[in-house]
């Protein structure tokens, strides 16, 4: 991978994830090297309260994901944290500086990148082009020097390579030329995760990344998340299907009704009580508990 | 019926002065339109400022054609800003709205009677273009025509298109160079998902106003050229179809593309001047009944235009993408 994070490169994954596991699992906890933390975030819409958040971190080079029922404010969470939607109020730093209500392309510029669950290609683009846009600083992309083609050649031949190379890495080298618009939906999705990778992110947030996308893709879609990762990438991801979630997360944390109702390593939060309420309602929840417990 | 005087028609006003001023109008539509996504339906108001800024400058300033014409120029700088600092941040419907509204608000100010010191008003200004025909190299005199039959042009029309198709050639020129570059990927993304441009990083709202300025100079420029062609402007001919008929030209040429707005914009000409030409002359033949000639007579003009008109529905149905657009690119649908 080509990820700008010297001080982790060739680093053990076990170290990696070691200060993680000695975090103990409840909701807002405080992490060792947290790259997000997040404050009395809120947001209301409405009457609805969709997101609430009193404290959340999110540690620095793992795979978070996070997980809640539908409406539980995954994507809202996202999009404030983003600056793609404006909290009522909280604050919340990255990378160890406040970055509350800065807008979305200051945020991806400080390496803070994120997709779309409803995925978001640039239709009549072709697909190299689409991440060629992902590349960050192109001198290029200014006014002043775009007419004079050989100040920014060089530039985009190297841009281009590593676009070829990601595009290799993620299936898509053969669909290089054709427009983006003509991609199925799981291709988008693999298109959308290649193309902010473009962008050398620090932190990188998925929106279901793995919706759509066929299981031999997601496979290598989820090896992609964890090598990234073990290069220095902190990487969130919203997800449903809890194989995944359990097979590539570090730590999961887990949203209901707009708040972190449990948080922890996989194997501890995937059977907390609250969050099989929280999937299946609470009466539900608490009988079928106790009926499954012997088969789960 | 001689079809060689309808074709010279035809031929004159597809090379003519007023396809100048469509290109140019065009090619900055294009840049909004085509490879910004902007919704400016008020592209007349920068062809009236190019021209009345022009104007003004020399006929009621007494300042040289050469301080005017920057004028024309900076006042389309200036309402590129005022437009898009409140409205570049709205939906593409509001800006749409909101440019239509400007541009006939400015036609409406400057041809209204309190103006008239200013700007002639309802009476139209003129002033001597003196300064720009001093420089033709074309001799003149009352018999003199560059041209074959009716597609000739006196030594006066002649420097004015030379100059102004040496202007919609550095136009398109220039609008290639920064369009193929990063800086024009950029444009291109934000009109197909500005959401998207703006998750990889990039400032939306700085590069649609550097959209909006470029697009406008040159939509100015068609109206310098207009203002030097008749010595003067008229708020007549600052009416909003202006704006519909560059979009027409524009999308017959071929929107997104280099050469489609000069094609489109020499297409429009050629086939409305033929249309109404081919009416004079059926209407001349009495080939028509009077019940149909008489009511047709005098209104050529208005037809040629609705048979434009039908041409570009016909156009947007079979042929979405222009004369030399991409198909494939135009029939893929934004979700």
């Amino acid at each position: 991978m080509t990820v700008d994070a010297p001080q982790n490169v060739g680093t053990a994954p076990a170290e990696e994830i070691e200060p993680i596991l000695r975090v103990r699992s409840e909701p807002g906890v405080t992490k060792p090297d947290p790259i997000l933390t997040v404050e009395g975030v809120h947001r209301t819409f409405g009457g609805l309260v969709a997101v609430d958040i009193d404290h959340l971190e999110v540690q620095r080079g793992v795979v978070t994901s996070l997980i809640g029922p539908n409406g539980a404010g995954k994507t809202t969470l996202f999009n404030l944290l983003s600056g793609f939607e404006r909290a009522d109020r909280g604050r919340w730093t990255f990378a160890g500086q406040l970055v509350s209500g800065m807008s979305a392309d200051r945020l991806a510029r400080r390496g803070m990148v994120r997709t779309f669950q409803l995925t978001k290609p640039l239709a009549r683009l072709p697909v190299i082009e689409n991440m060629l846009l992902g590349a960050a600083d192109q001198s290029g992309e200014r006014l002043w020097v775009a007419p004079v083609r050989s100040r920014w050649l060089d530039e985009e031949r190297a841009n281009t390579e590593r676009a070829e190379q990601l595009l290799e890495q993620f299936n898509l080298a053969h669909m290089r030329d054709e427009l983006a618009g003509t991609l199925s939906g799981g291709q988008c999705k693999l298109l959308e995760v290649a193309r902010a990778l473009m962008t050398e992110p620090k932190l990188i947030m998925l929106d279901e990344p793995m919706a759509g996308v066929n299981p031999a893709l997601a496979q290598s879609l989820m090896q992609h998340l964890s090598q990234l990762a073990m290069s220095g990438v902190s990487v969130v991801f919203i997800e449903h299907d809890m194989n995944v979630v359990a097979g590539i997360s570090d730590w999961v944390v887990v949203l209901a009704e707009g708040r972190v109702i449990a948080e922890g390593p996989p194997w501890n939060v995937i059977h907390n009580d609250l969050v099989i309420d929280a999937y299946l309602g609470r009466s539900a929840g608490q009988a079928e508990s106790t009926e499954r417990e012997e088969p789960s | 019926m001689e079809f060689d005087i309808i074709f010279g028609n035809a031929a004159r006003a597809a090379f003519g002065p007023e396809a100048v001023i469509l290109a140019l109008a065009a090619i900055g539509l294009n840049v909004h339109f085509g490879y910004t996504g902007l919704l400016n339906f008020g592209q007349v108001g920068f062809m009236l400022l190019g021209a009345y800024g022009t104007s003004v400058s020399v006929a009621t300033f007494g300042w040289s054609l050469w301080v005017g014409i920057p004028v024309g120029l900076a006042l389309c700088v200036a309402l590129a800003l005022a437009l898009g600092i409140p409205t570049l941040r709205l939906q593409a419907v509001l800006f749409a709205i909101v440019t239509i509204a400007a541009a006939e608000i400015l036609r409406l100010i400057i041809g209204s009677t309190d103006a008239i010191d200013l700007t002639g008003g309802p009476l139209s200004i003129s002033f001597d273009a003196g300064a720009f025909y001093d420089l033709n190299p074309y001799a003149e005199g009352p018999q003199v025509r560059y041209g074959v039959g009716t597609f000739a042009f006196t030594g006066q029309q002649m420097w004015v298109i030379t100059v102004g198709w040496t202007l919609v050639a550095l136009a398109s020129l220039a609008v290639f160079l920064i369009v193929r570059s990063p800086w024009g990927r950029v444009l291109k993304s934000i009109r197909d998902d500005e959401n998207a441009a703006r998750s990889l990083g990039k400032n939306v709202f700085s590069y649609k106003m550097q959209a909006l300025v470029i697009g406008g100079v040159i939509a100015g420029l068609a109206g310098v050229v207009d203002a030097i062609k008749t010595s003067g402007a008229d708020p007549n001919g600052f009416r909003p179809q202006v704006t519909f008929f560059t979009y027409t030209a524009l999308l017959l040429g071929g929107s997104a593309t280099y050469v489609g707005p000069v094609i489109g914009a020499i297409l429009f000409w050629f086939l409305r001047e033929w249309i109404e030409s081919f009416l004079r002359q059926l209407a001349a033949e009495a080939w028509l009944p009077q019940s149909i000639s008489d009511p047709l007579s005098g209104s050529e003009g208005v037809i040629s235009v609705g048979m434009v008109g039908l041409a570009l529905i016909l156009l947007v149905l079979f042929r979405p993408q222009g004369i030399v657009g991409n198909r494939t690119e135009m029939l893929i649908d934004d979700s």
